[in-house]
């Protein structure tokens, strides 16, 4: 009896310890990487030799790429800016895009019967399952068959095709926990269809649309491998840049560049869950 | 003809087991105007989907809505003159009660000022004056209930329809509303068509009830007639309680207008009836108000039945003394006491006997099968 009620006082303790070990285990190589963004060291991130804020520096133009002593490893300023800003372009406008079309699909999905719904509904989760690799080859083939120049246009194109699913999927999902009796109640006042959707549906499945957005945003912020296959040569977005960086050995510059996604990874993650929890 | 006339409607389902289900089955009703109707009836009986497809959310099969002379089958939903009370409420989760309640006025145009002046008054008709910037999941399902019907009068329309929108309620709150609703409908002026599967909340509230039963109507009339004179078996068990003996008319004295029914087992009860003919078979609706438990002895002129007492339920105003007969039936009596001492000597076991008058026995044709 005695072991029994001990063993009990012990277990708890040994899952604490196993949930300490695995919280580690996923954020140490992230605390890691946060804290080499600051170690002045140029030559191995590993060894600690003093704080610095000269990478960060180096990003915003605060110090000159010259005057650190990675500089021949360091990108400029303007390099980085211009990377970023392809980045948030295609990110921006391909979550709309996706956000649309993920949302009237759907609608169109969860209201309406018609023949191949069931068909359709499976098409459309796909994307999702389909490797990465083979989507980005589909589509590289698909870009050079009918003659479309490679670009930053071809990304949008690309990043929508698989964005719109998960859009899809997150609305869905809002959907089918809204009363449909709202829909029903917004006629029998006397609203047309287009009226109902504009001050009922939307307002009532906004989070849905806005965290299916953010969703679209983040995943299409940091994709490598689709993007890697369709970007042309002009049109670099900041993870391939990062990675042909990579190319060149670790060098400090990336941590901070990784730290600063990290950081807006974070804001956007926490605005989209504000967001929720206000609404519901 | 009527104001609103339900002309043979028809709708079947297929239900996911593929039995076609028929919701409603040849379904005809005149509606008057400015009359409260209900449709009352189990759950399944088609009574929803009758409200469904004059709302507008679903078609007819078959059949017509007529209102005023002009068929409403290809008229939808948001351009019929009707409105509905939701089982649910329905309420708009992210608008206020006045914005609730200014949806259908916004929607269909009408200015500002109009609208808050209308608003305003349907505040005023509910008594929730001074709830209007609350949000809908802020009130109670009472208030919820009120708002509700604000939302569908403010916009005058011809017809309210209600779906079962007292159900959610307490049984305090349920009475209070029952009231509230008809002398509301009284007010108004407008026809309300109720849906409820509680027959007491229909005979207390409307001017004609339509009982439903697998898709059909299986009796139209007054709530006096339905539970008076019952159509069938099926509406008298399902409006109130009833003692139902089969039987065959063995005698028919028309002079006093009394008939003489045999039982399977032989034993006799008489009824008041002209309109059965002899060997006919029909069934005997008593109501256990009408039986009171007596002294053995002659009554004259009065029905008897002895049995012996199974059991005795006390449910306050009354007690329920249920009674074999005899005959593989039990009959229920509705025994009024007005003291403690005569309640008690009523026992589980002791030999009673029945007397019930004659005009209160109603006849109904025995259904075949």
């Amino acid at each position: 009896m005695n072991r029994i009620l001990s063993s009990f006082k012990i277990f708890p303790s040994v899952f604490n310890i196993y949930g300490f070990l695995f919280l580690a285990f996923l954020y140490m190589p992230l605390a890691l990487i946060v804290l080499y963004s600051f170690n002045a060291n140029p030559i191995n991130i590993a060894v600690w030799t003093g704080f610095t804020f000269d990478w960060y520096r180096t990003i915003f133009g605060g110090a000159a790429v010259e005057t650190t002593f990675d500089s021949a490893f360091s990108e400029s300023p303007q390099r980085i800016f211009e990377v970023v800003k392809n980045s948030f372009l295609v990110a921006v406008s391909a979550a709309t895009i996706a956000t649309v079309i993920g949302t009237a699909t759907a609608i169109a999905l969860a209201r309406y019967k018609f023949f191949g719904k069931r068909f359709y509904q499976t098409l459309l989760l796909l994307p999702i399952l389909i490797p990465d690799i083979v989507l980005g080859i589909a589509l590289l083939v698909f870009f050079v068959g009918v003659g479309f120049e490679l670009g930053l246009l071809t990304i949008i194109i690309g990043h929508v095709t698989f964005l719109s699913s998960y859009v899809f999927v997150v609305v869905s999902a809002r959907l089918a926990g809204m009363d449909t009796t709202l829909e029903q109640a917004s006629a029998d006042l006397g609203a047309g269809p287009f009226t109902t959707f504009r001050r009922v549906t939307l307002p009532q499945i906004m989070p849905g649309v806005v965290g299916g957005f953010l969703l679209a945003f983040i995943i299409s912020l940091d994709d490598v491998v689709i993007t890697y296959f369709i970007a042309g040569v002009g049109s670099q977005t900041l993870p391939l840049f990062i990675l042909a960086m990579m190319r060149r050995g670790l060098r400090p510059q990336i941590t901070a560049l990784a730290v600063l996604i990290l950081v807006f990874s974070f804001v956007v993650a926490t605005v989209g869950l504000l967001l929720r929890n206000r609404k519901s | 003809m009527g104001f609103l006339q339900i002309a043979s409607a028809h709708k079947a389902y297929q239900t996911p087991e593929g039995t076609l289900v028929r919701a409603l089955d040849d379904i005809t009703i005149n509606v008057r105007s400015n009359e409260f109707l209900t449709l009352l009836g189990p759950s399944g009986c088609g009574k929803t989907t009758l409200l469904k497809t004059i709302a507008g959310f679903e078609d007819l099969d078959g059949g017509d809505l007529i209102l005023e002379g002009r068929s409403l089958k290809a008229v939808p939903a948001h351009r019929r003159p009707f409105n509905t009370v939701f089982q649910n409420y329905a309420l708009f989760p992210h608008m206020n009660v006045s914005q609730n309640i200014a949806y259908g006025l916004d929607v269909a145009g009408v200015k500002k000022a109009e609208r808050d002046r209308r608003v305003g008054e349907a505040l005023e008709m509910v008594g929730l004056a001074g709830y209007g910037g609350r949000k809908p999941s802020q009130l109670s399902g009472g208030q919820q209930q009120r708002v509700a019907l604000a939302r569908s009068l403010v916009l005058k329309p011809r017809v309210l329809l209600l779906d079962e929108p007292l159900s959610a309620l307490d049984r305090k709150m349920r009475e209070t509303m029952q009231i509230e609703l008809k002398n509301l409908q009284n007010s108004v002026g407008i026809t309300f068509i109720f849906v409820t599967h509680d027959q007491e909340e229909a005979l207390a509230m409307s001017d004609r009830i339509a009982v439903l039963s697998h898709g059909k109507v299986q009796q139209l009339g007054s709530p006096n007639d339905v539970y008076d004179t019952p159509a069938n078996e099926f509406v008298a068990n399902f409006v109130g309680t009833s003692n139902l003996f089969s039987g065959r008319i063995v005698e028919n004295d028309a002079a006093r207008g009394l008939v003489t029914i045999e039982t399977a087992n032989g034993r006799r009860l008489i009824a008041s009836g002209r309109d059965f003919a002899n060997g006919s078979a029909v069934k005997m609706v008593l109501r256990p108000e009408h039986l009171r438990l007596v002294d053995t002895g002659e009554f004259e002129g009065a029905g008897t039945l002895e049995g012996q007492v199974k059991d005795v339920i006390f449910v306050g105003s009354v007690i329920h003394v249920h009674v074999d007969v005899g005959f593989g039936r039990t009959a229920i009596v509705h025994h009024h006491h007005d003291r403690a001492g005569i309640r008690n000597a009523i026992e589980a076991g002791a030999n009673v006997r029945i007397a019930y008058s004659p005009s209160s026995a109603h006849l109904i044709a025995a259904e075949r099968g």
